[in-house]
C-alpha cells in the first residue's frame, strides 16, 4: 500500500480512496436509510406532544382533538384522588397552582405507588374538550418533595440558615 | 467525627490538585521524583476520601440527625443493611460516593500498572486525579453532604419503602462502579495522545479496565431491571425510561470499543475510531449523568433537580475542547497504514458490530434527546414513548444478533467462498433447526421467530469454535475431550471467554423475546371464587389485614393451580407505611424454569371481594440467568493468565531494580 502524505487522513483529501469502496459506501447507505425509516416510524407511532396545564388551556380545541399529549408539570389536587370499587382506576383533579383539570385513567397497569395526594404526575393521553377532561392511559408519578429531592433550600426557606461548620 | 470527614474532603482537594500537576510536569520533564510524588499524593486523595466516606457512614449509623443529609435521607425505623445504603441514596451523598470510587480506581490501577507502562502511567494519574478533584469541588460547593441544620430533629425522614428492597440497595454502587471506571479507558486514550506513545500498548494496557467496569454496569443495568419488576408491580424490568437509558449508552459504547479495539491490536487499523470510542464512551457517562440530575430531561425517578448541572456543562465543555484539540494535533501520527483488504474478513465485520451498536445507542439517544430537540427546532416539545425504542431497537438488535454468530465465522484478512461455505454449514443448520422448533411450538411473531432463529445460530456458531478449538486440542496435546475443552477456556480466556459472554446474550435476547407472549388479565374475585389464566387457575382463599408501628397490610391468599394441580399459595399484598404516607405494591411471583406467573393484588372492596392482575410472562429467567452468566463470562476473560501474572512480576523486579533483565528471562 502506497504511503499517505501528511494530511492525507483529512477525508476531503481522500475522495478517490472512497470512491474506490463502493462496496462500503453502499453498505453504510443501506444502513443508515434504513436507520432514518426506523426512526421516522418510530416516532410516528409513539410521539405524543408535551405541555403544561397552561399551553393546553391557551390551544385551539381543534388542535387538540385526537392529539396524544403528555401532561407534565402539575400535581394531584390534594384529596382529588377518587378511586373505584378496587382502588385501580381513578379520577381526580390536577392543578399547576392556576389552572386545574379533572383526569381520567383509563389505562391497564396498576398506578405506580409513587401515585398519591400533591404527588408530581406526567400523563400520557388524550383530552376531551366537549366535557373538559383529560383521559389518561398513562401516568408516571413522582413523590411529594418529600423524600428524593427535598432541598436545602426548602430547608433554609423553613427554618432560617443552616450551619456548615 | 463528621467535622474530621469534612476536614478530610476539603483537604483531599490539595493531593489531588498537586497529582495532577506534579505527574504532568514529572513526565514533561521525565523526572521520575516528581511522578512518584504525584502517585502518592494520588494515593492519599483515596485515604482522605475514605476517611470522608467513613465520617458520613458513622453520622448515618450514629442518627446524627443534626446533619441535612442524615434527617433527609434516614431514620431510626431503618434496618442497618438500608441505613449503610443510604449513603449512596441521595443526591449528595451519592456524588460524594462517586468521587471516592474515583480514587479507588485511580489507586488500583496505579498500584497494578506503575511498573508497567511507565510512559503513560503519570498521564493516566493526572486524568483521574482530575476527574476526582471535580467531584470534590462538587461536593465543596453544590452537593456538600456535610451540612449541617441549626437543630437535630428527633428523627429523620427515612428511605421512600419502594427503595428498602437489597436489589435497590446494591444497585447504585454497582452501577456506579460501572460508569465512573469508564473514566480509566478515556485515560489511557489521553495518556497515548499526549506521550505520543500511540502504538497499541494503551488498549493492551486498558483492556481490563474496561472490561471491569463494563462488566459492572451491564450488571448494574440487569439489577435495576430485576428490583423493578419483582417491586414496581407492572410486570417489566425494562421501561426505556431517561435515567435507564443513560447508563445503557455507555454500555453500548464500551461494547463498541471492546470489539474495535482486537481490530487495532491485530491489524494496526482504526487508531482514531478507538482513541474517539474511548472518549465517547467516557463523555456518555459525564452526560448520562448530567441529563439525569440537572432537569434537562423530564424523567419520574432522576434525582433532584440541582445546580451541579452547570458544573457538568462547563467540566463536559472543558473536556470536549482538550480532547478534539489533542486528537487533531496527533492526527497525523495516527493516520492508518492499511486499511481493510476484503469485505469477506473478520475486520469488515468487527466494522459492521461497530456501525450496528452505535447506531443503537444513537437511536437511544435519540429518543432521550427528541423532546429537546424538537422544542428547540420546531417549538413544540415532542416526546417518544416505549413503543418508539422498541420499533427501533428490535431490528437493530437481530441485524446485532446476526453479526454476533458471523463474526466468529469470518477469518482475518479474507475469507475464501469455500472457507465461508464451511464455516457457515453448522451455525446455519443451528438456524434452521430452531426456526422449525419455534415453528412447531406454534410462535407466529415475526421479530420472535427471527430473533430465536438467530439465537440458534449464534449458539451453533459457539459451538463450532468451541468444537474445532478442542478438537484441535486433543489432536495436539492427547487430551481428552473434557479436559481439553477445559484447557481451551483457561488458556485462551480472552477468546473462549468472549464466545461465553456472547451465549450470554443469547440468553438475554432469549429473555426479552419472552416479552413478545406476556399474556395480562385483570379480574374480581370473591372468597373460594376461582379463575382460569391460560393452563392455569387461581383459587381466592383469604384476605387477612394487619396494623402494626410501620405499615398496615392487606394480604391476600390464592392457591395456584396449573392444569389442575396444585402448585403453591400465593400472597400478593398492599402496604401503606404510615410514617412516609406511603403505599406499595408486593407482587407475588410463582416463577418456573419457563415462565412467570406474576400476580397482583390490585385492590379489594368493602366485603373482601378483591381485584387482582396477572401477567404470565414467559423466558424471564433467561433474562436473569443471561446476567449470571454475564457477570462470570466477563471475569473469565478478564482474568489474568499465569502468562500474564509472570510478566507483571517480571516488570515489578525490574522497575524496582531488584534483578536484572537477563536473569529473569533464564528463569522463565
Amino acid at each position: 500500500m502506497e504511503s499517505l502524505r501528511r494530511y492525507d487522513v483529512l477525508p476531503w483529501k481522500n475522495i478517490k480512496y472512497y470512491m474506490k469502496q463502493y462496496k462500503f459506501i453502499v453498505g453504510s447507505v443501506v444502513i443508515v436509510s434504513g436507520l432514518v425509516f426506523l426512526f421516522a416510524s418510530g416516532v410516528r407511532e409513539s410521539s405524543a406532544h408535551h405541555m403544561t396545564l397552561s399551553m393546553l388551556a391557551n390551544s385551539e380545541t381543534s388542535q387538540l382533538a385526537g392529539k396524544r399529549i403528555q401532561l407534565g408539570g402539575s400535581t394531584v389536587v390534594k384529596g382529588s384522588i377518587n378511586w373505584d370499587e378496587y382502588r385501580h382506576r381513578p379520577t381526580f383533579v390536577i392543578s399547576d397552582g392556576k389552572r386545574s383539570l379533572r383526569v381520567k385513567y383509563s389505562g391497564n397497569t396498576v398506578l405506580p405507588d409513587t401515585f398519591q395526594d400533591e404527588a408530581l404526575v406526567v400523563m400520557e393521553g388524550r383530552y376531551f374538550a366537549n366535557n373538559d377532561v383529560f383521559d389518561a392511559d398513562v401516568i408516571y408519578a413522582k413523590c411529594p418533595s418529600k423524600y428524593e429531592g427535598k432541598s436545602y433550600e426548602g430547608h433554609i426557606a423553613a427554618i432560617g440558615d443552616p450551619i456548615s461548620l | 467525627m463528621v467535622d474530621v470527614g469534612y476536614f478530610a474532603l476539603c483537604f483531599a482537594l490539595v493531593p489531588a490538585g498537586y497529582a495532577v500537576y506534579a505527574s504532568i510536569i514529572g513526565a514533561l520533564r521525565n523526572q521520575q521524583q516528581l511522578v512518584r510524588s504525584g502517585e502518592n499524593a494520588a494515593f492519599s486523595v483515596f485515604g482522605l476520601l475514605s476517611i470522608a466516606i467513613l465520617a458520613l457512614w458513622y453520622a448515618i449509623l450514629t442518627h446524627d440527625f443534626s446533619l441535612a443529609y442524615v434527617s433527609e435521607n434516614t431514620s431510626r425505623a431503618m434496618p442497618i443493611q438500608y441505613l449503610i445504603a443510604s449513603l449512596w441514596g441521595g443526591q449528595n451523598g451519592s456524588i460524594m460516593f462517586w468521587g471516592w470510587m474515583i480514587s479507588a480506581y485511580m489507586t488500583a490501577v496505579l498500584f497494578i500498572n506503575r511498573y508497567r507502562y511507565r510512559d503513560l502511567m503519570p498521564y493516566v494519574t493526572a486524568v483521574l486525579a482530575g476527574y476526582s478533584l471535580f467531584f470534590i469541588v462538587l461536593n465543596l460547593y453544590a452537593a456538600d453532604p456535610f451540612v449541617r441544620l441549626p437543630f437535630a430533629p428527633e428523627d429523620g425522614n427515612g428511605l421512600n419503602p419502594i427503595l428498602q428492597h437489597p436489589y435497590m440497595a446494591i444497585h447504585p454502587p454497582v452501577l456506579y462502579a460501572g460508569m465512573v471506571g469508564m473514566a480509566v479507558p478515556f485515560a489511557f486514550a489521553i495518556a497515548a495522545l499526549l506521550s505520543g506513545h500511540l502504538d497499541s500498548n494503551w488498549l493492551r494496557a486498558m483492556r481490563r479496565w474496561l472490561l471491569i467496569p463494563w462488566a459492572f454496569l451491564g450488571a448494574g443495568l440487569l439489577l435495576g431491571g430485576k428490583w423493578a419488576y419483582v417491586e414496581l408491580g407492572w410486570g417489566g424490568y425494562w421501561a426505556w425510561d431517561p435515567v435507564e437509558n443513560a447508563s445503557f449508552m455507555p454500555w453500548l459504547a464500551a461494547t463498541a470499543l471492546l470489539h474495535s479495539m482486537m481490530v487495532q491490536e491485530r491489524k494496526g487499523i482504526l487508531k482514531v475510531w478507538n482513541i474517539i470510542l474511548a472518549f465517547f464512551t467516557y463523555g456518555m457517562t459525564l452526560f448520562g449523568t448530567f441529563i439525569t440530575r440537572s432537569g434537562l430531561i423530564e424523567s419520574v425517578h432522576s434525582f433532584a433537580q440541582s445546580s451541579i448541572g452547570t458544573y457538568f456543562v462547563v467540566y463536559l465543555g472543558f473536556l470536549s475542547c482538550g480532547c478534539i484539540t489533542l486528537l487533531v494535533y496527533r492526527l497525523p501520527v495516527l493516520r492508518t497504514p492499511s486499511r481493510l483488504e476484503s469485505f469477506a474478513s473478520r475486520e469488515t465485520m468487527f466494522l459492521l458490530n461497530n456501525w450496528i451498536l452505535l447506531g443503537m445507542l444513537f437511536a437511544v439517544l435519540w429518543g432521550t434527546l427528541f423532546p429537546v430537540f424538537s422544542e428547540a427546532i420546531t417549538g413544540d416539545k415532542i416526546t417518544v414513548g416505549a413503543p418508539f425504542f422498541n420499533r427501533v431497537n428490535i431490528p437493530i438488535g437481530l441485524v446485532l444478533l446476526l453479526l454476533t454468530g458471523a463474526g466468529p465465522l469470518f477469518a482475518w484478512r479474507k475469507t475464501s467462498a469455500e472457507g465461508l461455505r464451511r464455516n457457515f454449514a453448522v451455525p446455519i443448520s443451528a438456524a434452521i433447526i430452531s426456526c422449525i422448533v419455534v415453528g412447531t411450538l406454534g410462535v407466529r411473531n415475526l421479530y420472535a421467530m427471527m430473533s430465536l432463529t438467530l439465537c440458534g445460530f449464534v449458539v451453533g456458531s459457539v459451538a463450532l469454535e468451541f468444537y474445532r478449538g478442542t478438537m484441535a486440542r486433543k489432536r495436539n496435546s492427547g487430551e481428552r475431550i473434557w479436559p481439553a475443552l477445559l484447557w481451551l477456556l483457561t488458556k485462551s480466556r480472552r477468546r473462549y471467554g468472549g464466545y461465553l459472554v456472547h451465549i450470554a446474550m443469547v440468553l438475554l435476547f432469549v429473555g426479552f423475546t419472552g416479552k413478545a407472549f406476556t399474556t395480562e388479565k385483570e379480574f374480581v374475585l370473591d372468597y373460594g371464587e376461582a379463575q382460569q389464566i391460560g393452563r392455569y387457575s387461581v383459587t381466592y382463599e383469604a384476605l387477612a389485614n394487619h396494623d402494626d408501628a410501620h405499615k398496615f397490610t392487606s394480604a391476600a391468599a390464592l392457591s395456584l393451580y396449573h392444569d389442575g394441580e396444585f402448585l403453591a399459595t400465593l400472597l400478593p399484598e398492599r402496604r401503606f407505611y404510615h410514617q412516609s404516607e406511603q403505599n406499595t405494591t408486593e407482587v407475588a411471583i410463582w416463577s418456573s424454569r419457563l415462565e412467570d406467573f406474576y400476580l397482583i393484588l390490585v385492590g379489594t372492596a368493602a366485603d373482601n371481594s378483591a381485584k387482582f392482575q396477572v401477567y404470565v410472562n414467559p423466558l424471564v429467567n433467561c433474562v436473569w440467568a443471561g446476567g449470571l452468566l454475564f457477570v462470570f463470562s466477563s471475569l473469565w476473560t478478564m482474568w489474568p493468565t499465569a502468562r500474564e501474572r509472570r510478566l507483571a512480576f517480571m516488570d515489578r523486579e525490574v522497575a524496582l531494580g531488584e534483578a536484572d533483565i537477563s536473569q529473569l528471562l533464564t528463569k522463565t
